[in-house]
């Protein structure tokens, strides 16, 4: 099913479906078929931290995150 | 001479490279983002002579921050040689930069560094695949350990005088199948490399990986950040404080005041110039007990403690533990990591910003640096001021200072105009600090410190002596009077603390530290010069960085709320 980033399921496999236009996240390596993982997800507003490809960690902030399609896989 | 750039994603490791290359030490740390600047050294490959660029590290060259517009810039310039730096144990994404540099034809040799980090991971990299697949040399190393430097330089020499035409070696000619013509889908391609050279074992984390997973949980990673902070403002006013008492201002009262006050009696007749020099207010005096004793001892406990965090990739860890709070703020939790260095000297701090992305957030950030945020010789002065009186006072400031924080960072961002860009930050490896680059690191920075602060400091000094034991301050004081006095209610000669604190922000407290203060008066002084202006040099670098307009700004705003918010204070409670 289809979802944004921001409320995905925690340790879901999840593919990204859509990204928001940001060229720093493009180059970060976060694109239309990436594969990732919500590590971690912190209250109030908090960013959340993912696994990316299993190999490297990014934490994004609400705004984006929550711009981000994913599905779960 | 020619130019030889050093490019990579952002935490690789080239300044490692750059200090081992050139022997000129560049800061590293473990978070992206500490070069923002570029730094060039010599050095000799073949005989030859080549000036080496730093270049700041750098996702992509699209040139999303100020940083990664520089090297675009460079690469753009044209030069002898690229050396692309690799994170072995985060392939698939640098192998991207690494294609996309080929659009400009310079002959480069590849490192795979960090292999050591991707071996702990479970990550084994076949180099001879991987310059195969690149059409390249590739070197393995391990940078901080110095392993690989001779073939570096082997392989460095190789590729400049290797013949520039029809090779076969797409990094050296536009028209190769994967070069300049280059149509297909770099990612695409950074995939399939990274899967034909790579191989996955077990992944074997140790105590840190596990440790850095661990301080990222919300909790209990906030209470180990909030310890992490508190433990470490401790140690750097326990030992500033035991080197202070113990040791620095027994050998300059007992040896050194003594030893200069014996040489200029005996010399000088009595009077005017023999009290500027070694007078109560003496220069022979002052210079010792303030900036050796007093400020000395905090700034190298400081560096120490502060360089230790930086290395071990903890500031990105409270970047991303705090966004929810510095969202609140109207910032992002990356701001943090600038104001963390504000906490050493807000030159280092405001440059550093660069690295954001959006140019209201570097205004913001330094506006809060300058506010509200001691530079570490400043925190050294009050720690040493504060402990003459009563250590109530030391949270009591601290709240201060945090109450004061949270008001400018609010009060900027809704006045300056622009967004902020949310948090997007990666959260590097938790790594030990290599002992010689940390080291050196220290010493670079403690020199520095230095270098930067010795003219100012002095020249605040003789200024300080020439007023006191002139008797120019007394006449100054009558003026200022109402201010000082009947407003702030500190003594009249606290006045020179407000000229001194023009050129540099420790001078505005280490004045105070030879008067005989209430404890309300020990608070407001404390609080006056926590907000008065930041220090000449800031006030270059805010008109470099940003323009005239906003130094100003920001300069009339610190004294203006110094004068008005220590005034408030001390008429309530009087």
């Amino acid at each position: 099913m289809s979802n944004n980033l921001y409320s995905a399921n925690k340790r879901t496999k999840l593919q990204v479906t859509s990204v928001p236009m940001n060229a720093l996240l493009e180059s970060i390596g976060i694109r239309s078929g990436t594969r990732v993982r919500v590590q971690n997800r912190y209250a109030f507003g908090g960013p959340v931290l993912l696994r990316v490809e299993d190999a490297f960690s990014v934490a994004l902030g609400k705004e984006i995150a929550t711009q981000i399609g994913v599905l779960e896989i | 001479m020619k130019r030889i750039l050093l490019i990579g994603n952002p935490n690789v490791g080239k300044s490692v490279f750059f200090t081992e290359l050139t022997g000129i030490h560049a800061m590293s740390s473990n978070y992206a983002g500490t070069t923002v600047d570029y730094m060039e050294g010599h050095f000799a490959v073949g005989g030859a002579e080549y000036t080496l660029i730093d270049v700041p590290g750098t996702y992509s060259l699209e040139a999303t921050s100020e940083a990664e517009a520089v090297a675009a810039k460079f690469l753009n310039a044209g030069a002898a040689a690229v050396i692309c730096v690799l994170d072995a144990s985060n392939l698939e994404r640098n192998l991207c930069l690494a294609l996309e540099l080929r659009k400009f034809s310079i002959p480069t040799i590849y490192i795979l560094n960090l292999t050591d980090v991707a071996e702990r991971k479970g990550i084994i990299i076949s180099a001879a695949l991987l310059a195969k697949e690149l059409d390249a040399p590739v070197v393995s190393t391990v940078a901080v350990k110095k392993q690989g430097m001779d073939e570096v330089l082997t392989k460095l020499n190789e590729i400049l005088h290797a013949p520039k035409d029809g090779c076969g070696k797409c990094a050296n000619c536009a028209n190769c199948s994967y070069g300049g013509n280059e149509n297909c889908d770099i990612y695409a391609r950074a995939k399939e490399i990274n899967n034909r050279v790579s191989k996955k074992t077990g992944a074997n984390p140790g105590f840190l990986e596990k440790l850095g997973d661990c301080m990222m949980k919300p909790f209990p990673g906030i209470f180990i950040a909030l310890f992490v902070v508190i433990f470490s403002i401790a140690v750097v006013v326990f030992f500033g404080e035991l080197m202070r008492e113990g040791v620095l201002m027994p050998i300059v009262e007992n040896f050194i005041v003594p030893f200069f006050r014996l040489i200029f009696t005996a010399a000088l007749p009595e009077g005017m110039f023999l009290n500027i020099l070694i007078g109560e207010y003496g220069v022979f005096v002052i210079s010792f007990e303030w900036i050796l004793a007093a400020i000395f001892p905090y700034v190298l406990m400081f560096y120490i403690v502060f360089g230790f965090l930086e290395d071990t990739g903890f500031l990105p860890r409270i970047s991303v533990l705090f966004d929810n709070i510095m969202r609140k703020l109207g910032l992002q939790g990356g701001s943090l990591i600038y104001m963390m260095m504000g906490f050493g000297c807000a030159v280092p701090a405001i440059i550093g910003t660069r690295a954001a992305t959006s140019r209201k957030e570097r205004i913001v950030v330094a506006a809060a640096v300058c506010f509200a945020i001691p530079c570490m010789s400043q925190t050294g002065a009050l720690i040493s001021l504060i402990s003459l009186y009563s250590w109530w006072m030391f949270p009591a400031i601290i709240l201060f200072a945090f109450i004061l924080f949270v008001t400018v960072t609010l009060i900027a961002g809704k006045f300056i105009r622009g967004n902020v860009a949310p948090l997007l930050i990666e959260v590097p490896n938790l790594l030990l600090p290599n002992p010689k680059s940390y080291g050196r690191k220290i010493f670079t920075r403690m020199k520095h410190f230095l270098h930067e602060a010795e003219v100012p400091m002095l020249l605040a000094i003789l200024l300080a002596a020439i007023l006191a034991e002139s008797g120019a301050l007394n006449v100054i004081a009558v003026y200022a009077q109402p201010i000082v006095s009947n407003w702030l209610g500190l003594p009249e000669q606290a006045v020179i603390a407000l000229i001194l604190g023009i050129i540099r922000r420790e001078m505005s407290v280490a004045p105070l530290l030879a008067l005989e203060l209430t404890h309300l008066q020990a608070f407001v002084g404390a609080a006056v010069s926590l907000m008065y202006l930041p220090c000449i040099s800031v006030f270059a670098i805010l008109t470099r960085e940003f323009k005239l307009k906003i130094a100003l700004a920001i300069s009339f705003g610190t004294i203006a709320s110094a004068i008005l918010i220590g005034g408030v204070i001390n008429q309530i409670c009087k």
